[in-house]
């Protein structure tokens, strides 16, 4: 049974320490709801242990089936059975969608798909996710709306079939009917046995894909983990009641660190004055 | 040397000549197909373009060499319009220079230039470029864009094109960058499987591939598909 587990994790961005020591622990067939304050660290430990370069691991250990995880690049931990549907994904010009989705799923094969197999798993996958075939046709994410976005991470999901899936803030921006569609690809991957590890501020989508487990990130560490009847509450009370019942005190959102431009560089501007060159 | 061309699509393979002057006449349209994979040498294009005539232009460059390229097309008459795309890899020791300027010289003129490219080894690229829209042509809409992606610690890459706006009611706009390929692009791909290998080469492949669009001859094509296969 795959099982991924972490030990007192911490990560900094840009030097300022995020996550201080996180212990948690995902098995295969568990449906853990991450939940917590903004700012609070949940995007940064799913980047973090998908192996996001911006993040940087300071201490403790992320293991996946006893397989050191620190020592893998992300294309290895994704190999290893790891999937991470981002908040924001990136839009890759000139990159045909359909291009990088056989690139992907052949890096998870011993031998390349037959062309054959290849379209038939793609028609399949983007039937099920309700998003026109033609799409594949299109750069990749390039011009996508925001819900047209989810839906292709949910479709890398189900070609991918990881062992422990992240999903960060998949309902945002979705309307009803997508997100039917998101949950059910959630319950297709949950009856094959997949774990989840999923951020999300709505108890709408939690409630259509029953968390096993709730997990509370509060200042940078994990301060409640039980049933899933804290979604409820939290849903209902906000995160007040930690303070309360636990002494927390929860930490005001500090200014995030921004996020990386790769670079760039403006150019000059010169107005020519009347007649003046 | 001037010359009015009776076919509308002009290729050079390689064998550039050192000056070439065109005039696009009233309502007519010129295609400039340019491909280079040997040697590169100075060269300059001067283009005239006259009313509601258009200039549709393409290069491909994957050649070796230092030098100059100059393409200056005047947009003489209201309506013309200019568009230009470049895709050059620079590598080894090469140095390359381009300077596509375009002029607007009448109302309601068009221009997008658009200069792609790739830095290798220890080599050098540079990019500039005036785009200028002299008094009285209004209603004109002009846009650079220029990128350049660094590949290797030694090798240089700078843009800089520049903006002259003689009057209003224009519609301008530039775009430079220069960097390393985008950290998130690459974790996004990789955090899916693909080695980090393939994913600078899924990525640059996606930024040079357009060029071949502008490119009707299937055999240059397939040319050029290689040379961006080999090149990166």
């Amino acid at each position: 049974m795959a099982q991924l587990i972490i030990k007192n994790l911490k990560v900094a961005v840009k030097g300022q320490p995020i996550l201080k020591g996180v212990n948690l622990t995902v098995n295969e067939g568990e449906t853990v709801a991450l939940l917590g304050p903004n700012g609070h660290g949940k995007s940064t430990l799913l980047a973090a242990i998908m192996g996001n370069p911006a993040y940087e691991v300071t201490d403790g250990s992320i293991e996946l089936d006893g397989k050191d995880l620190l020592k893998m690049t992300p294309d290895l931990r994704s190999k290893a059975g790891l999937f991470l549907a981002m908040q924001y994904p990136s839009e890759i010009p000139g990159l045909n969608s359909a291009d990088f989705l056989k690139a992907a799923m052949n890096a998870h094969r011993e031998k390349p798909m037959s062309l054959f197999e290849f379209y038939n798993s793609l028609q399949n996958a983007y039937k099920e996710l309700g998003i026109p075939f033609e799409m594949s046709k299109r750069n990749l994410n390039e011009g996508f709306s925001g819900g047209e976005k989810k839906r292709n991470e949910m479709l890398q999901m189900r070609l991918l079939q990881p062992k422990i899936a992240m999903l960060d803030e998949i309902d945002s921006g979705l309307d009803v009917d997508a997100m039917q569609i998101v949950a059910e690809a959630i319950r297709k991957e949950q009856a094959r046995g997949a774990g989840f590890l999923i951020v999300s501020h709505y108890a709408r989508l939690y409630n259509m894909i029953n968390p096993t487990r709730a997990v509370v990130l509060v200042n940078g560490r994990i301060a409640v983990d039980g049933g899933p009847e804290i979604i409820t509450k939290i849903d209902t009370k906000g995160y007040e009641w930690i303070k309360d019942e636990l002494g927390i005190e929860i930490e005001k959102e500090e200014g995030a660190p921004m996020n990386t431009v790769s670079i760039g560089a403006c150019a000059t501007k010169v107005k020519i004055e009347n007649g003046k060159k | 040397m001037e010359r009015n061309e009776p076919q509308n699509r002009i290729v050079f393979v390689d064998s550039i000549p050192d000056h070439l002057s065109y005039t696009v006449k009233e309502g007519e349209t010129l295609h400039l197909n340019l491909a280079c994979f040997k040697d590169f040498a100075s060269k300059q294009i001067d283009i005239n373009v006259e009313s509601n005539g258009s200039i549709e232009g393409a290069f491909a460059d994957f050649s070796h060499g230092n030098g100059t390229f100059i393409l200056n097309v005047h947009l003489l008459g209201e309506g013309s319009k200019c568009h230009w795309n470049l895709a050059s890899l620079a590598h080894e020791t090469s140095e390359k220079h381009f300077e596509t300027s375009v002029y607007h010289e009448a109302p309601h003129t068009e221009a997008i230039m658009t200069n792609y490219g790739i830095v290798r080894d220890n080599s050098r690229l540079y990019f500039a470029g005036v785009s200028e829209i002299k008094k009285g042509s209004v209603k004109t809409k002009t846009r650079q864009e220029s990128k350049i992606i660094v590949f290797d610690p030694l090798a240089l890459g700078r843009a800089s094109p520049i903006l002259k706006i003689g009057d209003n009611d224009v519609d301008a706009s530039h775009a430079a960058v220069v960097g390393r390929l985008n950290e998130e692009h690459l974790f996004y791909l990789e955090s899916r499987g693909v080695s980090e290998e393939e994913a600078k080469r899924l990525i640059t492949l996606g930024y040079l591939r357009p060029i071949e669009n502008a490119f009707v001859d299937e055999e240059l094509v397939s040319k050029i598909e290689a040379a961006i296969q080999g090149g990166i």
